[in-house]
């Protein structure tokens, strides 16, 4: 499973179980949609540190940082190139 | 001093004793029939020699029986007041206690006179509210639920219902021999046009069942029978009557001239499929509240697109409507938004206990007339440049999410304009974090593939960050109602969370 696929899966089963993964946009916007609050954001965050092993820092996390699942893989990437 | 009600009645009984006044679980009530029985719960409520300027309290669910009885007190001039039998026997008690009720009659069949009047004594340490301010006056005394403790008692002049009784037959045409379907049960205010309307102006009740009440096919049979006419009701007997046409091959009911929704919003798919279900009948939602009675008036255009919000409409001949700004407390002119606060010819003067009146009725001196008694609604509504009005939200049903005040009810509109959308209840469950987050529970129709996510995507256009639920749970049986079919959103909230749910 690529990251693409492996994020989205983890926002389906968390956030939304009725949902089919194809479903998910990459490009679907989480905060206004109301999937991930700030509440839910830390629970990617989390997810974020035990699945790829980077760290987040969580002071520099804006909302708009994580706000698609696009923006997360890109973040993922990123993180995974500098390490 | 006795009423032009239960006068009506006698000389309809007179005039025509055969025709049929009531109609009961298969049987037919005449007017003379109706009129002996009411004489002889007269004879016996008489026999308890009871002091004539106390009320009595009434406790009876819906039966020829209860309504000779109420007759009885109407025509003696006897204050009564009737609560909703379902409430527990202490809570009774209380409300009959807070009435001065003398004694607490009980309607039952009887084989010789068709009614017998049992009594009981009222034991309870609720404190005596009566006599109110024109006591001499009131007739009816109906309850409302309060959000906590008793419900409130509202005493009824008869003026009043003698001028919502008119009011009603001439805006509905019910006169002699029209057949009125009497959905609600026998407390409620809605009883004053099924019920009291029908009987004053010779027409015929067609009296539902409140056990009965869910099974549309038996409600369907009521109406197909007896060609009824009239039928007011909460918009869920209109998708019980929707479901039965779709099983029976489109069944209909042509003898429907008037269909009247009431007591919540009907959703924009029950609307739409009214022309089918009712083919002659014309459409009004119709807004009151059991302190005014019947305030605003929409009739819907079925040729038209449905709407996707019903308006409430305009105010009835003789009502005096306010929107007024919960902030600075002015009168909002013109277009804007404000709570609804309405002076009716049907109103109480306020409720029996008189520190309940402080906040809900209060004195406006309106178009230069001198000051006059108004009813705060607690309803938020939107005036348009036609001067219509739309619900906005009740005034209690704002909750704070995030520091921002957020209308469920605006929620609620939105994921009902989804056409997959059937009925949905949002609540807000108490959270550390944001003070309240929304839940949604979320009835599709069932063929559809409506989705959270399809959902949320739907909602983006039409609500706020802060308006948009937290979780949404969707589901294909339908929502739970209250034991008055209105959406019942205490047990609505999350799984296991049910308890918790407020607003």
């Amino acid at each position: 499973m690529d990251d693409m696929t492996k994020i989205k899966q983890f926002i389906v089963d968390e956030f939304m179980p009725d949902v089919p993964v194809e479903e998910l946009d990459a490009d679907f916007d989480l905060l206004t949609g109301g999937v991930v609050d700030s509440l839910g954001l830390l629970k990617v965050v989390a997810w974020l540190e035990s699945e790829y092993d980077i760290g987040v820092d969580e002071s520099q996390l804006g909302p708009e940082s994580f706000r698609t699942v696009r923006a997360i893989h890109d973040y993922v990437e990123q993180e995974k190139a500098t390490a | 001093m006795s009423s032009s009600l239960a006068d009506h009645l006698i000389e309809h009984a007179r005039e025509r004793p055969t025709a049929p006044a009531l109609v009961w679980q298969g049987d037919v009530i005449s007017y003379g029939d109706l009129l002996e029985m009411a004489q002889a719960a007269d004879a016996d409520v008489m026999r308890l020699g009871l002091a004539d300027d106390r009320p009595v309290g009434i406790r009876a669910k819906k039966s020829p029986q209860a309504v000779a009885l109420i007759l009885a007190c109407l025509k003696a001039g006897r204050p009564f007041v009737l609560p909703s039998v379902e409430l527990a026997p202490e809570t009774l008690d209380a409300l009959f206690a807070q009435a001065a009720a003398s004694r607490v009659l009980i309607p039952e069949d009887d084989p010789v006179h068709g009614v017998k009047v049992e009594a009981t004594e009222v034991q309870s340490d609720e404190a005596p509210e009566w006599p109110p301010p024109g006591a001499d006056e009131v007739s009816f005394m109906l309850t409302t639920s309060g959000s906590t403790g008793l419900p409130k008692i509202v005493p009824l002049p008869l003026s009043a219902i003698d001028a919502f009784t008119d009011w009603a037959a001439g805006k509905f045409e019910i006169g002699v021999g029209t057949p009125v379907l009497n959905y609600a049960p026998l407390n409620f205010d809605l009883c004053l046009l099924d019920i009291w309307t029908t009987l004053k102006h010779g027409g015929c009740v067609v009296m539902v069942d409140q056990d009965r009440g869910t099974n549309g096919g038996y409600v369907a049979d009521l109406l197909t029978d007896h060609a009824v006419a009239v039928v007011q009701a909460v918009p869920m007997l209109y998708r019980l009557l929707i479901d039965v046409a779709k099983e029976e091959d489109g069944r209909d009911f042509p003898d429907v001239r008037y269909a009247l929704t009431t007591g919540d919003k009907m959703p924009a798919s029950t609307v739409a499929a009214i022309p089918d279900l009712f083919p002659n009948a014309r459409l009004f939602n119709v807004y009151g509240c059991t302190e005014t009675n019947d305030s605003l008036v929409h009739e819907v255009d079925l040729s038209a697109e449905v709407p996707a919000q019903l308006p409430v409409g305009q105010p009835i001949d003789g009502v005096s409507a306010l929107l007024v700004d919960p902030e600075s407390g002015g009168f909002v002119e013109g277009e804007g938004t404000g709570e609804f606060v309405v002076r009716t010819p049907f109103q109480t003067r306020g409720y029996l206990k008189a520190s309940l009146n402080e906040g809900r009725f209060a004195d406006y001196a309106v178009n230069g007339q001198g000051e006059a008694r108004y009813y705060r609604s607690g309803d938020i509504m939107r005036r348009h440049p036609d001067g219509t009005l739309t619900i906005e939200g009740r005034s209690d049903f704002y909750v704070k999410v995030r520091g921002v005040r957020v209308s469920t009810q605006v929620v609620e509109q939105a994921i009902q304009e989804h056409p997959d959308v059937i009925e949905c209840a949002v609540v807000a469950v108490p959270d550390e974090m944001a003070g309240s987050r929304l839940h949604a529970l979320v009835r599709k129709e069932p063929e559809s593939s409506l989705n959270s996510l399809s959902l949320r995507q739907h909602c983006t256009s039409r609500l706020a960050r802060t308006e948009m639920p937290s979780s949404i749970e969707i589901v294909t049986e339908p929502l739970p109602k209250t034991s008055t079919g209105k959406i019942d959103r205490k047990r609505c909230g999350p799984r296991g969370e049910r308890s918790r749910v407020h607003g």
